[in-house]
């Protein structure tokens, strides 16, 4: 099996077992989140369990491209099972981080690994190729350590008495030489303390920050996973590989020499640029860019005074208002080190500050917080507030109630606080900008209507930025003169006619008001979904970087996607899949993650917005105007988007196209019979059947 | 001049019929061009003076390599596609541990000193070659150069290679030769010169394509033909970051 390891691990750790699954037994997912969906769905016989339970099973799994010279499609790691974040229920749900884990895993012998069951205490574990160890966290006193001393530590442990820098033979005398670090997935203290909020991290920045698996592991008191490989990946065609990276990095990368953007944007042609978003600017020490194995184009850095060492995206915008950037910068690295989720931790502080500015919360307040405020701006604020929710107490080292709050999630916690009740509630006037299932926002989905229903529709911000530049292009245009990349009807033209098997209908991207319902809208939720399941989540493309709709470099502006991921699939694997392929497994894919959503209790009656959504204009943090693509009197333009709610029948009425498009009972939202049938799920429309959940139709 | 003298020597075995050097050749032309730059610079030409190296028919020769990886630590993005291309079209296979190039990165320490790169020096004095008993390591011009290469029927996979290069990691690397049944035989970069899954139909090699070189996305890696200085790392580890690097935030120091 080219581009296979040929065996996933199971580690069973109720009983410290060890055994393989056959990698072939579920080839026909290719890999990543397919892989992981089809073997959740096979092991976890019951769907309605807590995250906590110790029956939930974690996935984490490779693709074929995974270590290979796919450009942006070497490194990420899908993982998956019931988390415990989202509410009224946790969602069987997945996160995603980059580094070197993947690969590692790979290079080890391994396709993934399914973890189940409870240790009777704190254990980590240690892959060097096909040895496999469960080792108890007290031996290197690993529990209680932060993610970053543990790496540390386990890198220590592994090495030996030997050195990184030189060759080492991590396995023993027969097992290889390397020079590499072990790849080292750990929790912090947030996931020991089972906070609902709580990350996992690998290498300095690189986290899985959905779904709260950081406390899922805690509660299987799994501190860490570390995986060091020798071994080689087998390549249907080596050529082929490498001619096909140089044709990408030749027609669609960015040029040095002849730079058409120096800033970073979401998709392929961007330079390598660290996508920090720290409110004081860039930090102007030294710097690289800092890739994940076989990019082309890293979106993180690393730095002369070490501040932020691989930090992008929310990490960094989180304590928005700190006195300095270094400070900010600081902030950062406690949560990659406590292991917290940095969006919602971004939005959370905000909510506190709100909150106490109002003079609701502070000590002996309507809301008795133990929050320094007098600190607030300075290190030790964000200090405290990470500690508190870390360890469920002041903050300080002395028990307090607020930090268990916290670490709960913020929903949960205004919930106890009563601020969600009434007509005030904090949902409905969105005062909490948690608009989805419990979680937090991230871009103005009332605009980028792909995310807001792609969201609602599914089980978590679906974090998927094949569109925004769509917003970010003529926005930034407006704004600060950045050159648009096309007129609103040819930027369409070019993404429309990528979208098999919906190419050609242009309205999909029309994000008009008038449009917002709409069967094209319906359309382009579709596509989304199943390309981000199969070509993103499952073969593993990063998010980044793909798809290339549109490329300054390329002729016509016309991006390699569509031609360039079935292109690297098939030079590794030797198979003959196409990009309509990907797109049809995709939707099978789409389809089984529903069927469990439905067993976990998902009904279209609870698929909602927050309230604040549907009374509530859209806004940007920054104040000013977004624009995106849209029909006006006729023409195609960018149209200023923001001002705009939902509407609840309205939206009603999309769900009823939605679930119509996809074949699912109109009624319900259950899947149906047929439907599941024709993508070859039976055994799922049995076990629907069995559980009064199969749709009718 | 000490380096363009080399280079001289190197055009010496790289044009014409004969292309070897004398051991009594090298020494005259270095030797007296290197006293006229002065002592500091000669020292490091006489240390660097190479053995007697048996070629190919018999003949002893001073050959030096027809080309040369420079790389550029602090500009490197740490991406390892050097290391994905090195054993992909050498090996044919994606593996970190078989790539004739290392990069070797710790994700907590501070820029520059969180990523080094350390391909094969193409050594003036191969230790690797020196230590070569079964004369497995030698030159080979039929590139029209002077390079050292394995030649695995000989290679009986002893290491002494790799015990003897004097750089951190070892250059050469034993790997699992599948045609002769698994046994360990000695790998060292060739500038692509032999690789079996080369992409380019007119090869690698000093005059062909270096996979390191075409992949890496920064322009971190580069193939020179001068000789590079061969005391301590600066001659390899060179500052390839301009004005467009510097562009997009990074620093030309």
């Amino acid at each position: 099996m080219n581009g296979y390891a040929g065996k996933i691990l199971q580690v069973n750790l109720t009983h410290r077992k060890i055994a393989t699954i056959p990698t072939s037994k579920y080839e026909q997912w290719i890999g990543g989140h397919g892989m992981g969906s089809a073997i959740f769905f096979d092991l976890v016989k019951d769907k309605t369990i807590d995250g906590f339970d110790p029956a939930n099973v974690v996935t984490l799994m490779t693709s074929p491209l995974s270590g290979t010279l796919t450009p942006a499609g070497a490194a990420r790691t899908e993982v998956q099972g019931i988390g415990v974040q989202s509410v009224p229920i946790g969602w069987f749900t997945r996160s995603n981080f980059g580094g070197r884990f993947s690969s590692m895993l790979k290079y080890a012998g391994w396709d993934g690994i399914v973890i189940e069951g409870q240790a009777d205490e704190p254990v980590w574990l240690d892959i060097r190729n096909d040895t496999v160890t469960i080792r108890n966290c007290s031996d290197l006193s690993l529990w209680g350590t932060d993610t970053w001393e543990c790496q540390k530590k386990i890198w220590e442990y592994v090495a030996g008495n030997q050195l990184y820098g030189d060759w080492m033979e991590p396995a023993g005398k027969l097992g290889g030489q390397t020079t590499q670090r072990p790849a080292v997935l750990t929790i912090g203290p947030a996931g020991e303390n089972l906070s609902r909020i709580a990350c996992m991290i690998h290498d300095a920045g690189s986290g899985a920050g959905q779904g709260g698996f950081g406390a899922v592991w805690g509660s299987k008191r799994l501190k860490a996973v570390s995986v060091i490989g020798t071994g080689s990946i087998r390549v249907n065609n080596p050529k082929g590989l490498l001619q096909a990276r140089l044709w990408q990095k030749k027609n669609y990368a960015f040029n040095l020499d002849h730079l058409k953007r120096r800033f970073l944007s979401v998709d392929f042609q961007s330079p390598p640029t660290p996508g920090t978003m720290y409110r004081q600017g860039k930090p102007s020490t030294g710097k690289r860019p800092q890739a994940c194995i076989g990019c082309h184009s890293g979106c993180r850095g690393r730095y002369e005074d070490g501040l932020g060492n691989e930090a992008t995206c929310f990490a960094t915008i989180f304590y928005l208002f700190a006195d300095t950037l270094d400070v900010q910068r600081k902030a950062c690295d406690l949560l990659n080190r406590y292991g917290l989720n940095a969006a919602e931790m971004l939005w959370g502080e905000l909510y506190l500050r709100d909150l106490h500015r109002a003079d609701i919360l502070g000590p002996g307040k309507e809301i008795d917080c133990p929050l320094k405020f007098e600190n607030y701006g300075k290190f030790e604020f964000a200090e405290q507030l990470v500690k508190m929710i870390a360890y469920r107490n002041d903050g300080l080292g002395k028990t307090h109630p607020f930090g268990d709050d916290l670490a709960e999630g913020f929903v949960r916690a205004a919930k106890k606080w009563g601020r969600l009740d009434g007509d005030n509630g904090d949902l409905k006037t969105g005062r909490l900008l948690f608009p989805f299932w419990g979680l937090p926002r991230h871009k103005e989905a009332r605009s980028q209507l792909d995310w807001a229903y792609g969201t609602i529709l599914g089980d978590r911000d679906i974090n998927e930025h094949g569109f925004d530049q769509l917003r970010s292009n003529p926005t930034y245009n407006k704004r600060w003169k950045i050159p648009l990349y096309g007129s609103a009807e040819e930027v369409v033209k070019i993404y429309t006619d990528k979208m098999v098997p919906f190419q050609g209908d242009m309205r999909m991207l029309d994000f008009s008001a008038e449009n917002m319902y709409s069967e094209h809208i319906a359309k382009l939720v579709t596509w989304h979904r199943y390309y981000t399941r199969f070509w993103k989540q499952s073969a593993q493309f990063c998010d980044w970087r793909w798809p290339d709709f549109l490329n300054l470099y390329a002729p016509n502006k016309v991006g390699s996607t569509g031609i360039a991921e079935p292109k690297f699939l098939n030079a590794v694997t030797g198979g003959n899949f196409s990009f309509l392929d990907g797109i049809e497994l995709g939707k099978k894919i789409w389809n089984l993650d529903h069927a469990i959503w439905t067993l976990q209790g998902r009904h279209r009656d609870i698929v909602h917005f927050a309230d604040y959504y549907y009374s509530q204009p859209s806004f940007s943090l920054s104040g000013h105007p977004e624009y995106m693509p849209g029909r006006e009197n006729g023409k195609w333009q960018y149209i200023q988007t923001l001002g705009r709610h939902f509407d609840k029948d309205k939206f009603e009425e999309f769900k009823t196209r939605f679930y119509h498009q996809q074949g699912w009972d109109t009624n319900t939202g259950y899947p149906t019979a047929g439907t599941l049938k024709s993508l070859g799920l039976n055994s799922v429309a049995v076990e629907l059947e069995q559980n009064g959940k199969l749709g009718k139709g | 001049m000490i380096i363009s003298t080399m280079n001289d020597i190197n055009q010496k075995m790289t044009s014409g019929t004969d292309k070897r050097v004398s051991r009594r050749y090298f020494l005259r032309v270095a030797g007296t061009v290197a006293i006229g730059v002065g002592v500091g610079g000669y020292t490091a030409v006489k240390e660097a003076l190479p053995k007697i190296i048996k070629l190919a028919d018999g003949r002893s020769g001073i050959p030096v390599s027809g080309g040369y990886l420079l790389v550029d630590v602090k500009k490197c993005q740490g991406c390892m596609s050097c290391m994905l291309a090195c054993s992909l079209v050498n090996e044919g296979v994606e593996n970190l541990s078989l790539s004739r190039i290392q990069v070797i990165q710790n994700s907590f320490d501070k820029w520059p000193d969180d990523v080094t790169i350390e391909p094969c020096r193409q050594c003036v004095d191969p230790a690797c070659v020196n230590a070569c008993a079964q004369e497995a390591l030698k030159a080979d011009a039929r590139f029209g150069n002077v390079r050292r290469v394995v030649d695995v029927e000989k290679c009986i996979g002893c290491g002494a290679c790799v015990e003897e290069c004097p750089y951190t990691p070892s250059r050469p690397i034993m790997v699992p030769a599948e045609n002769h049944g698994g046994d360990l035989k000695a790998r060292k970069c060739e500038l692509c010169a032999n690789a079996p899954y080369h992409w380019d139909p007119l090869g690698g090699g000093p005059g062909g394509k270096q996979a390191c070189v075409e992949v890496c996305p920064v322009g971190a890696i580069q193939f020179a033909t001068e000789v590079p200085e061969q005391e301590g790392e600066s001659g390899y580890k060179v500052n390839l970051r301009d004005s467009t690097w510097s562009a997009l935030g990074y620093p030309r120091r």
